[in-house]
């Protein structure tokens, strides 16, 4: 993984997250905003701005990848890369997590 | 009793928030927007009044996959109007919005995103004028001691002024959002 990935994606904002997070699984735009949804009970809902910008910038960084269109809808699902960066950000967010239990 | 109505307003580059505003006030004072074209005239039909939120993207890139962005946007709940001189026109009833004031971006960083595609798309041709055009017109006008010549620099530097006043207009917000997007 090049340094301008790493620079750019960790940390990552939360809304990235749950991006790379849901292409785990193919997904189009409002699969990733409903699931996201439903992972978080309500509390956070992308927008499509957000979205749309977010998709554009992964799949140029290679991310993620386009799978097939379905009704004007475009399916992406996440890359090697994009797993070893939600990976990354995972062990990052670990350490926060053990750190503040620790802490308490 | 009239039924439509067209008005000239100027937005300068880094206020499409204002313009977002105005459209929503109108449409509030029962005026639906319609369109916008030519040099900035906005048309509105009379309707009920009602509470609309207006949004603006700019995204150049998105009319290379023009059904799959306003696809997604309508998934969204958003109504795609028009685009303007690469902006993206949507608007999306108040009451259907869950929180008060949602938006077609949910944090910082995409918005200083947005911010950036403004400023490759639209506000690196004004400065390549500012500095190939404005610039050198002032620093030969005033070289030349004639009436002319003397129009020509105050019109250079008026020029000059609206330029700066844009700059500065487009600098703030972008320093806040980037500011907010690096806090992290």
């Amino acid at each position: 993984m090049d340094s301008h990935i790493k620079k750019v994606y960790v940390p990552m904002t939360e809304t990235g997250f749950y991006i790379l997070l849901c292409l785990r699984e193919e997904a189009h735009g409002y699969g990733i905003v409903k699931k996201t949804e439903q992972l978080t009970h309500g509390e956070i809902k992308i927008s499509p701005g957000t979205l749309y910008g977010s998709l554009s910038k992964m799949e140029k960084d290679g991310l993620i990848q386009f799978i097939r269109e379905e009704e004007n809808r475009k399916i992406y699902c996440i890359t090697e890369l994009g797993t070893q960066v939600l990976d990354l950000e995972m062990k990052r967010i670990e350490r926060l997590y053990k750190n503040m239990m620790g802490a308490k | 009793m009239k039924n439509f109505k067209t008005e000239i307003r100027f937005f300068s580059i880094p206020e499409w928030k204002k313009e977002e505003n105005y459209l929503r006030e109108q449409h509030k004072n029962s005026w639906e927007f319609v369109a916008v074209n030519g040099l900035c005239l906005y048309h509105f039909k009379k309707c009920e009044p009602k509470d609309m939120i207006y949004q603006l993207d700019y995204n150049p890139d998105s009319i290379y996959q023009k059904y799959e962005y306003i696809q997604l946007f309508g998934d969204c709940g958003w109504e795609y109007l028009q685009n303007y001189a690469g902006y993206s026109y949507f608007r999306k009833a108040a009451s259907e919005t869950d929180t008060a004031g949602e938006e077609i971006f949910c944090d910082d960083a995409s918005r200083l995103d947005m911010m950036k595609r403004v400023f490759k798309g639209r506000m690196i041709p004004l400065l390549i004028m500012l500095f190939s055009i404005i610039i050198p017109q002032i620093i030969m006008q005033s070289q030349f001691n004639t009436p002319f010549n003397h129009g020509l620099l105050v019109f250079f530097c008026v020029m000059f002024i609206i330029y700066l006043v844009i700059f500065i207009s487009f600098a703030i917000p972008y320093w806040n959002y980037y500011k907010s997007a690096h806090k992290k």
